[in-house]
C-alpha cells in the first residue's frame, strides 16, 4: 500500500489532504482504519483502547496518572512502560523512542514511535497506522517537542 | 401536481410544480452522470437549504459528514467532542438520539460524550473507557431500555 504502489485508495487521499507533507517526505500505510486505538497507545504498542485524559471521562487513561491533557501527564504515562526524556530523536542502537507532539498553546494533540529502521510509525485518528520518514511530515498535530525512550 | 420522485412529495407537498423526469434509457457513463446531475437539481428545487435543514434526519447527516471529515485525523477526544458540528448534533437534543444509535451500530464512533450530554446519563462503567466497542455495546443496551431501539 501507499504511494508507488499503483492503487491509490480514498484512505490515502484522505490522509494527504490532511497531512499534504507526506506527499513529499514519503510514507506507507500499514494497518487498516479503526477506532480500537489511537497513536497515544499505539506509540506503546497498545491497540485495545483509545488513550486520552480528557474531562469527560470517555478515554482510557492510566488511573495512577493525573488526567490532564498536560506533556507533563503524558510523560507520567509513558514512564510506566518505562521511557524517560531524553535529547535527541536519533536512532540509538538497543534503545526505543517515542515522541510527543504538541500544539502551539503547549497541548499535547499526537505520539509517534520510532522503529528499528529509523522510521516513525503514527496512528492517524481513527484512520490509518503508517510509517513515515521524517517526524516534521506530521505537522498538523504540531510540533515534536518531547522525545521519550527506553531500553529495549 | 406531479412529482419527481413521491419521496420528495412526501417531504414537501405543498409546492405546486409540475416535473417532467425522463427513464435514464441511455447507456455509458455520461448518461448516468447527467442524470445523477438531473435529480440533483430537482431534489435542490423541490426541498430547499431552510427545508433541509428543519429535517432532523438530514441536518443530523449533514452535521455528521462535517464532524467526520474534520476530526478524523484526531486522537484527543476532547477537540473531537468540541467541534462544532459535534456540537450542533448536542444542540439537536433528544431528536438526535435514534440518530446516533443507529450510526453506532453501523460502527463504533466517539458519540459518547454527546450521548451523555444530551440524556444525562453514562451506562458506560469505567473499565470500559476508551474501549469503543465496548462502550458502544453499553449504549446500545441502554437504548433498548429506553425503548429507543426495538
Amino acid at each position: 500500500m501507499g504511494k508507488g504502489a499503483g492503487i491509490y485508495s480514498l484512505s490515502e487521499q484522505e490522509i494527504e489532504k490532511t497531512f499534504p507533507n507526506l506527499i513529499g517526505s514519503g510514507y506507507t500505510v500499514t494497518s487498516p482504519e479503526t477506532t480500537e486505538y489511537n497513536c497515544i497507545a499505539w506509540a506503546v504498542n497498545e491497540t485495545n483502547a483509545w488513550w486520552w485524559p480528557d474531562s469527560f471521562n470517555l478515554g482510557y487513561w492510566p488511573p495512577q496518572i493525573p488526567r490532564k491533557e498536560t506533556i507533563d501527564a503524558f510523560i507520567k504515562a509513558y514512564a510506566l512502560f518505562r521511557y524517560a526524556p531524553c535529547k535527541n530523536l536519533q536512532l540509538e542502537a538497543g534503545f526505543e523512542k517515542i515522541a510527543i507532539y504538541v500544539d502551539s498553546s503547549g497541548t499535547p494533540t499526537h505520539a509517534a514511535r520510532q522503529l528499528s529502521n529509523g522510521h516513525w510509525t503514527s496512528k492517524l485518528g481513527r484512520l490509518e497506522d503508517i510509517e513515515h520518514y521524517s517526524l516534521d511530515s506530521l505537522p498538523e498535530y504540531g510540533t515534536a517537542a518531547v522525545i521519550l525512550k527506553r531500553k529495549k | 401536481m406531479t412529482y419527481a420522485d413521491s419521496r420528495l412529495s412526501a417531504i414537501y407537498p405543498q409546492r405546486n410544480v409540475l416535473i417532467i423526469v425522463k427513464d435514464n434509457t441511455a447507456i455509458g457513463e455520461d448518461s448516468d452522470r447527467l442524470n445523477e446531475e438531473y435529480k440533483r437539481t430537482i431534489e435542490h428545487y423541490l426541498i430547499p437549504t431552510t427545508t433541509r435543514w428543519a429535517n432532523p434526519s438530514i441536518r443530523f447527516n449533514t452535521l455528521k459528514a462535517e464532524w467526520e471529515a474534520a476530526t478524523a485525523h484526531l486522537s484527543s477526544i476532547t477537540e473531537i467532542a468540541i467541534h462544532p458540528a459535534y456540537q450542533q448534533i448536542i444542540g439537536m437534543g433528544t431528536i438526535a438520539i435514534p440518530f446516533i444509535l443507529s450510526e453506532l451500530t453501523k460502527n463504533p464512533g466517539h458519540w459518547f460524550w454527546a450521548l451523555k450530554s444530551i440524556t444525562g446519563e453514562d451506562p458506560v462503567p469505567p473499565e470500559h473507557r476508551g474501549r469503543l466497542k465496548q462502550m458502544t455495546e453499553d449504549w446500545l443496551k441502554w437504548g433498548k431500555e429506553q425503548g429507543y431501539i426495538v
